[in-house]
């Protein structure tokens, strides 16, 4: 690691500022970003942590309903809420109770690994990331393997997932990391079913609109029959490869539909 | 020592068998315990290992100009530094420790530096240039040995491979008895198969690390994690062209080793670079060093053949063994063959070993060395072949088991044995009987170690008190220290809480080979009751000169010497702590001692069952149900035998489903972090649930047997055949991995 400077504002406002400053970097939960500091792959000059802002921290169901998540609530408190259970029940099987302790919904969001579980959650709600200067839809935001729409400096200081009616997050584990071989979150609202998945695409987490649609009209496990994912585009590792994962894909959404709730 | 020396000299005990708290375990909760990375000493550097990002490549320049003048930096070491004009294993340690002219695998050290932080180290070795000229190279074992391979080293041939084989088979192993052929010829099914698994890491948490100090003059400290410091000391001197006695060496509490931790990697480094430094040296393998430079198994790639009749008699046996050991001549192919068929009585059988040099690091002892490949590739097709004649497969291996007094298929005669008494303890046990569900299937499997004895001391001091100190020179790598403890409080007759056993560094006890072979609870064992008994004559004469009667005429009993009967005299008894409370003026201090190298260590059987269920979507494995029945001969503390059987079984779970070295085209090794390497954790397992069977190793005075190794033998066959009889389709080829099921699936409903 090499020595930086640490800051932790207790406003939105100042951490703004902070970051305003030369060759400065957020940090949430630190799970992502320690590691790599760790290595030497990173070199901030100041580190400033969003852990001690109160505006950012927390859940609460917004005026129109949809559940509004603080960029700097971690996961362990996500998996304790009742609001959106298929949220809840991704947010449980992150990691370890040590990285869903400190880990948060902003730095898995702003970091965008394409094997993180978070991304296939807020688009396959249709979520909003709000920043401090404006909100993107989830369908903008993801731009591919670890790159989002955020400007540098930008930070996430909310997310807003509109509530299905019924929704499911099945991860396909990696052995050792534990991170998604392939994710499926599958959401569905009176306007139809949205299908995120994760971990398979070399593009990133991505929605799959022929199961959508399929599933738009008929929520069942069997209308996705035959459907499948192009084998070409998959991310191929020592872990599986692409024909496996794309075969994945078609088995998690299944079995999310037939466990959504 | 023969085995008859010891009469069945107990069989009732008061405290071996009990289950008391670990000795070491509030300093390791607490973080007292110091392992190898905890020893600091003024004025220390820290050292870095510069590795070969190659497989295979010529070194043709090292240019450590730049890396001298950075700052901090105190020294830089090559082979240079190192003896030469050593042969043998010392030459092959050296060579894998530090190259010499070729960087053999990925991984290999080429040069290392010392600098005063670590900060420094790492930057300066960013400034040391190597010029490396690339050369083809090879890391699967059957393209090692096929035409064409490259030549790893030219004439490393110990003549014993038959004429025509390829340069990189450089040893050979035949052994067997009867006619296979004939034996064959009376079968009513044979059945021939082949299996390949691939090398793992033994998974150790603490990675290698050590603080060593030499002077110029060649005398020196070393504190290390190892499983034998004594071995350290050796080679260590060898490789740095110094006295052994020039080097005392301190072997720090040990975070895993299971076998990984027998061979020396990074300890003559830190020395040679202390010594041109004249400061202590800190080294402490990173993680990806550990799995790109320490301690693979061998892969192994396994040919078999056995011939049965419809009852189910085995009427021959033949298999063939081939294992790389990396870059070096020593895969533990013998140790294939000789353990393969051993579970077993037979008439006719052939077993082949190949030893064969490929582009991998240097493979090292991870338990029961190359008996858990071996054992998967013969009980799978003993399992297959069952499924086939419609047989009881733990029947089967009743009518063929090896019993006391049967022809060892690697060539001696059985001494008492247990292997009956575990697979009648597993057809009655409770799982073997469990009702299946669609989709789970059970296996079975049997194993064999050797276990062994070896070089031995252990000192026994007593105090003023009463109390008792052990000194012994085998590393605690599976709680040992309770152990010892336990067996001298049962010679002396005092609460196991009055003794304390400390493993006592290289100049405060004679030579003591390393804690490998499953043979610590056995020797040292050994070595600590006769230093006990030592001890017990010496206050026993105390006792008598006191009483002014013949030593011969006082016993000891409950830590009392007593006159041995009416005609010895009328005395009280007298306690332990009224001799030791004297000694000083009756004699001088009394000590025990006991050095030796035992001979009489048994062999170990086990019998392991597990369920599986397939997931036949998505190929992954989930064990449902495991039991470990073996042979202890006699459970000292059967807490910590039972957590061997349960770490044998938890690593054979890792190896048959998840665990492999992952070569890329290039050589290069693909997965040498545990993010892409996993070991199985606590909440990837069922309960493991364990069996001790008890038939006494002659050859022990308490009749223990080694119970270390055994436990990770039969788990990669029992696993193997527990998910092919939930997949319905026949694993060959490990890791059992999700991907790799699937495929298989689908291979079989494709016809
Ligand atoms: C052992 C382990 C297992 C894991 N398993 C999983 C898993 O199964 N699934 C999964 O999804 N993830 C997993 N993770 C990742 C974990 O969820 C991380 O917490 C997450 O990826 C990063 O969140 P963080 O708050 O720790 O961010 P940090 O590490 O602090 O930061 C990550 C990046 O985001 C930026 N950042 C942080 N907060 C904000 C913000 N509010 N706005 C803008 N930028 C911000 C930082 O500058 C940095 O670039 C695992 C991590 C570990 C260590």
């Amino acid at each position: 690691m090499y020595a930086f400077e640490f800051e932790k504002p207790a406003t939105i406002a100042d951490a703004v500022a902070a970051l305003g400053g030369e060759e400065a970097q957020a940090l949430g939960g630190g799970q992502t970003l320690i590691p790599t500091l760790k290595q030497r792959l990173a070199q901030p000059g100041t580190l400033v942590s969003l852990k001690g802002i109160p505006e950012m921290a927390g859940i609460c169901v917004a005026d129109d309903g949809a559940l509004a998540v603080g960029g700097a609530t971690t996961h362990a408190t996500v998996a304790a809420s009742t609001e959106y259970p298929g949220l809840a029940g991704l947010a449980s099987h992150i990691g370890d109770p040590a990285v869903r302790n400190r880990g948060t919904i902003g730095g898995s969001l702003a970091n965008n690994d394409p094997a993180a579980c978070y991304p296939a959650a807020a688009l396959g709600s249709g979520a909003t990331i709000k920043t401090n200067t404006r909100e993107i839809a989830a369908d903008d935001y993801f731009q591919g393997m670890f790159t989002t729409a955020l400007e540098d400096g930008e930070i996430i200081t909310e997310v807003r997932f509109p509530v299905p009616e019924v929704s499911n997050y099945q991860k396909f584990v990696q052995p050792a990391s534990r991170f998604a071989l392939v994710g499926v979150f599958v959401a569905k609202y009176a306007d139809g079913v949205r299908v995120a998945v994760t971990g398979a695409s070399e593009d990133g987490v991505f929605r799959w609109s022929e199961a959508e649609a399929a599933l738009s009209a008929n929520f069942a496990p069997e209308a996705i029959e035959g459907l499948s994912v192009d084998a070409d585009g998959m991310i191929g590792d020592i872990h599986g490869s692409k024909a496996y994962r794309a075969h994945l894909v078609g088995v998690m959404t299944k079995r999310a539909v037939a466990a959504a709730s | 020592m023969a085995r008859d020396e010891f009469e069945a000299e107990r069989t009732t005990y008061n405290f071996v068998g009990t289950r008391p708290d670990r000795p070491d375990g509030i300093d390791k909760v607490t973080g007292r315990a110091r392992f190898g990375a905890d020893m600091t000493a003024p004025g220390m550097l820290h050292a870095v290992i510069l590795r070969s990002p190659h497989a295979h490549a010529k070194i043709v320049k090292i240019d450590t100009s730049k890396a001298e003048a950075a700052p901090g930096v105190k020294a830089i070491v090559t082979r240079a530094d190192f003896a030469d004009g050593l042969d043998g294993e010392n030459w092959n340690i050296l060579e894998n420790v530090m190259a010499g002219d070729t960087a053999l695998y990925d991984g290999h050290a080429v040069c290392a530096l010392a600098a005063t932080s670590m900060l420094e180290a790492r930057d300066a070795a960013k400034l040391v240039e190597i010029e490396y000229e690339r050369i083809p190279h090879v890391t699967d074992v059957d393209k090692a040995m096929a035409p064409g391979a490259p030549v790893i080293r030219e004439g490393a041939d110990d003549g014993s491979v038959p004429a025509g084989m390829h340069p990189n088979v450089v040893r050979y192993h035949e052994s067997g008895h009867g006619d296979v052929e004939a034996g064959f010829a009376k079968a009513d099914l044979v059945l021939e198969e082949t299996f390949k698994t691939e090398a793992t890491h033994q998974g150790y948490i603490e990675p290698h690390a050590c603080l060593g100090h030499m002077g110029t003059d060649g005398k020196g400290e070393l504190w290390c994690c190892t499983q034998g410091h004594w071995n350290v000391q050796k080679v260590c001197a060898a490789l740095l062209g110094t006295e052994t006695s020039a080097l005392r060496v301190t072997a720090s509490e040990i975070g895993g080793g299971f076998g990984g931790k027998t061979a020396v990697f990074i300890e003559p480094v830190a020395l040679a670079l202390s010594r041109k430094a004249n400061r202590p040296v800190k080294l402490v393998m990173p993680r990806a060093d550990v799995f790109r430079a320490t301690g693979p198994t061998s892969p192994a790639s396994m040919d078999i053949k056995i011939g049965m009749t419809k009852d189910g008699t085995i009427t021959a046996a033949k298999g063939v063994f081939r294992l790389s050991g990396g870059a070096f001549p020593e895969a533990p192919m013998e140790f294939s063959a000789m353990c393969a068929f051993a579970c077993y009585d037979l008439e006719n059988v052939l077993q082949m070993g190949y030893d064969v040099m490929s582009n991998r690091p240097k493979q090292a002892a991870y338990r029961a060395p190359g008996a858990p490949m071996a054992a998967f590739a013969v009980e799978s097709v003993l399992d297959e072949m069952c499924n086939q004649l419609g047989l009881d497969p733990l029947e089967v291996r009743l009518k063929n088991a090896a019993k006391t007094g049967s022809k060892a298929s690697y060539g001696p005669r059985f001494d008492q044995i247990g292997l009956v008494e575990t697979l009648e303890a597993a057809i009655n046990h409770p799982h073997y009987k469990a009702p299946l569900a669609e989709g789970q299937g059970r296996g079975v499997a049997c194993g064999f170690w050797f276990n062994h004895g070896g070089e031995t001391s252990v000192s026994l001091m007593l105090s003023e008190d009463g109390t008792a100190q052990i000194a012994v020179g085998t590393p605690d790598i599976g709680g040992s220290r309770a152990s010892m403890a336990l067996m001298a409080a049962e010679v002396l007759g005092i609460p196991y809480e009055n003794i304390r056993c400390v493993i006592a560094d290289t100049s405060s006890l004679g030579y003591n080979e390393i804690s490998h072979g499953s043979r610590v609870t056995y020797a040292s064992g050994l070595a600590t009751i006769k230093a006990a008994k030592d001890a017990v004559n010496r206050m026993c004469q105390r006792a008598a000169a006191k009483w002014g009667i013949d030593p011969d005429a006082v016993y000891w009993e409950d830590g009392y010497a007593k006159p041995s009967g009416p005609n010895a005299g009328e005395f009280d008894p007298m306690h332990i702590t009224e001799i030791t409370a004297n000694m000083g003026a009756t004699g001088g201090p009394i000590n025990g001692h006991f050095e030796a190298t035992p001979e009489g260590a048994g062999v170990s059987f086990g019998t392991h069952i597990v369920d599986a269920e397939v997931d036949p979507e998505t190929g992954h494995t989930k064990i449902l149900r495991y039991t470990v029945v073996q042979d202890a001969g006699k459970a000292v503390h059967p807490t910590y035998v039972e957590g061997q059987y349960q770490g044998g079984a938890v690593q054979g779970i890792g190896w048959a489903l998840n665990e492999e070295y992952i070569y890329g085209e290039d050589g290069s090794l693909q997965n040498a972090l545990f993010l892409d390497y996993r070991v199985p954790v606590a909440s990837d397992l069922p309960m493991i649930d364990t069996v001790i069977v008890e038939v006494p190793n002659p050859g022990h005075p308490f009749g223990v047997r080694g119970v270390g190794e055994t436990g990770i033998v039969p788990p990669l066959a029992a696993i193997a055949n527990a998910v092919s009889n939930a997949a319905g389709v026949r694993m060959r080829q490990l890791p059992a991995s999700p991907p790799r099921i699937l495929a298989a699936l689908k291979d079989r409903d494709a016809g």
